[in-house]
């Protein structure tokens, strides 16, 4: 009985359904970890047999398209989540980058090589504040990113409030270019989720934040320095949305000043729809991109049936209150 | 420091924490004296108020849910589903005025108690279930209105409510004010208003306590749609268009000047008062973001500047008070 206790305890602290929990608890197969997979199988089942130009690989390839910046935005958010915090800025630190890229390359190829590291850094940057003032202010990380999401909206708004400039030959390769048929942004995705995957769950690193976000007491008193991680976490976030924002401005060809609007809460579902709680201390980049992709396919068949734009807005929002509802913290 | 000294401390920080806003506000209004004396005309400060009633209306009933320790973000939906529905079911004819308000109200309680229901009942966040809601809120809106802007106003009603008694105090403002006395009084003298404090400080002992607590937050997110309809109603009369998108965003507004009234995120503290307070302070700032000739869209920065400062001050106070 207290042998059982203890190791609940210990997978409640690392609370990762991978490798370590395996020794300490039996496999389940439960909601949490099946139930992503079940969906996207279902969802991709039923458009294929329904819709037959769901089928095309035209249109397959498209949705991966549509999937990648979306992806690399998640990865980041699964890191945040799973750390037991959230980042509502994602969506502005894209659409900054998606603005001053296009604003800075005007179309000009020779220019890329500095202007992409440039907005990495610019998108890791404002993680680093968000992790400096989280950590500073004592701040719940809801409340502060949500009050740079304005000042980042603010910002970008004083910058443009039309699309500017034009994006690079190089970028536009990067979101819509193919290498063997397979979308390079996919492909680009799949190395990302991978890294992130194998930092997740084979480095110190990976286990600190999980063990952060299931008992940041706990963790600190264990040794684990918490604050580095938030931090860490917040320049992770920041500079995927950067990347993601470069891979939009290519997308897009131009700067559009509202690409970025609602990506932060469509990254959070795809996190939640993955089955990571929101509480934290439990996560799954892989998961979290299996929700991604079944956000992507819902969206393209109401595309294809021609369901109007109002209408997917409709269900976007109930997608979100049924997922929320499904993914309840557990009972303590 | 002995006993005595350190509770005087105590004292005097929740004295500070809990008068902060109002200090601040005279602050503000100080310096937008010295910047322009248009702020010392009765006719340009009742103006303001009219201009700023929307907003303070709604941040009035999401206040009662972030004492109970929620938060209504799809309060600017609300408010443009229902100014929405109010322009369409008058249909340019004064004798359906009546009808189009308990339409509004209606729609408005209804999507506030859904939201409370979910918020009562289950153990989710009510920060991104309300923006969830607040996206099919605005769906909503758009598959009623077909995106464009629909219906007509009745002849009169924007007239009843900008007209200006004495020739000064328009009666928008007059309605703000009004509605903010009455949550005022139900904030501090009825069973629910204590009640939303109890529950806001800790839920479960709450409950433990005997507290009907699903019934204080299902009522407390009704008001919230409710006051969120009679703002969608008096953005209508202020502009007299209805529009599929007036009240987007404006959940940001209304929340940047209940944080800054003092009510927290964490629930159980601040008040009616204070988010008075803090729509006034917030408007005024953005008035001198206009007359100081910065962009319009620095409006923004200033809001989310202020959400975290005033959220970072409060919390820190409230950290050393207890």
């Amino acid at each position: 009985m207290a042998l059982k206790h203890r190791t609940e305890k210990c997978a409640a602290v690392f609370g990762q359904s991978d490798a370590q929990s395996k020794w300490l608890r039996p496999a389940r197969t439960d909601v949490e970890t099946v139930g992503i997979w079940a969906l996207l199988a279902a969802a991709g089942l039923a458009a294929a047999i329904a819709i037959p130009a769901f089928r095309d690989p035209a249109n397959l390839a498209n949705i991966l398209r549509q999937a990648s910046v979306l992806g690399i935005i998640a990865i980041g958010q699964t890191f945040v989540i799973a750390a037991g915090m959230i980042d509502l800025s994602v969506g502005m630190i894209a659409g900054l980058v998606v603005v001053l890229s296009c604003l800075i390359l005007g179309g000009d190829p020779s220019l890329t090589l500095a202007v992409v590291p440039m907005m990495l850094v610019l998108g890791a940057t404002i993680g680093l504040l968000n992790g400096i003032l989280v950590n500073r202010l004592n701040l719940h990380p809801l409340i502060l990113t949500f009050g740079m999401l304005s000042i980042l909206q603010g910002v970008i708004f004083t910058i443009t409030d039309r699309s500017v400039g034009r994006a690079s030959p190089f970028l536009q390769w990067l979101a819509n270019g193919e290498i063997a048929g397979i979308p390079v942004s996919a492909l680009l995705l799949l190395v990302l989720a991978g890294l992130a995957q194998l930092v997740f769950t084979r480095t110190r690193f990976g286990y600190h934040l999980v063990a952060a976000g299931g008992n940041a007491e706990s963790a600190r008193r264990a040794g684990v320095n918490v604050r580095a991680v938030r931090l860490a976490c917040f320049v992770i976030s920041g500079a995927f949305a950067g990347l993601a924002g470069l891979l939009l401005a290519g997308r897009l060809g131009t700067g559009y000043p509202l690409a970025g609007t609602g990506l932060e809460l469509d990254s959070i579902v795809a996190v939640v729809l993955g089955g990571t709680a929101l509480a934290g201390g439990r996560g799954s980049v892989v998961r979290s991109i299996g929700g991604v992709v079944a956000l992507a396919i819902i969206s393209n068949v109401l595309n294809l049936l021609e369901v109007s734009a109002f209408v997917q807005m409709f269900a976007k929002g109930m997608i979100v209150i049924i997922a929320i509802l499904l993914n309840q913290p557990r009972r303590a | 420091m002995t006993a005595l000294s350190a509770y005087r401390t105590d004292a005097t920080l929740h004295l500070a924490a809990r008068y902060a806003i109002f200090v601040v506000l005279i602050l503000v209004y100080g310096l937008a004296i010295l910047v322009s004396e248009a702020f010392l005309q009765p006719s340009y400060l009742f103006n303001v108020l009219r201009q700023v009633a929307p907003i303070g209306i709604a941040a009035i009933g999401v206040t009662f849910v972030m004492i109970v320790g929620g938060v209504d973000l799809s309060v600017g939906a609300v408010i443009s589903l229902t100014s929405v529905l109010c322009a369409v079911q008058m249909n340019g004819d004064a004798g359906n005025l009546p009808l189009a308000v308990i339409v509004a109200c209606a729609a408005g309680i209804l999507i506030g108690t859904l939201n409370g229901l979910a918020c009562a009942l289950t153990r989710v966040s009510p920060f991104i279930l309300t923006l969830g809601a607040g996206i099919a809120v605005l769906g909503l809106t758009q598959i009623y209105s077909g995106g464009t802007a629909r219906g007509i106003v009745s002849p009169g009603f924007r007239e009843f409510f900008n007209y200006r008694i004495f020739a000064t105090v328009p009666v928008l403002a007059l309605a703000f004010l009004g509605l903010a006395a009455l949550g005022l009084i139900v904030q501090k003298t009825t069973l629910f208003g204590r009640r939303l404090y109890l529950i806001g400080s800790n839920r479960s002992a709450a409950r433990l306590a005997g507290l009907p607590v699903a019934r204080t937050i299902v009522l407390a997110y009704a008001l919230s749609g409710f006051f969120g309809a009679l703002a969608g109603i008096a953005l209508l009369a202020r502009s007299g268009v209805s529009n599929t998108l007036s009240g987007q965003g404006l959940e940001f507004q209304v929340l940047a000047a209940i944080v800054l009234g003092g009510t927290t995120f964490e629930g159980g503290r601040g008040g009616i008062a204070g988010t008075v307070a803090g729509v006034l302070v917030l408007v005024i700032a953005f008035n001198l973001v206009n007359i100081s000739g910065l962009p319009y869209h620095m409006q923004l920065v200033v809001m989310g500047v202020i959400i975290i400062l005033a959220s970072a001050v409060h919390g820190g106070l409230n950290a050393r008070t207890g």
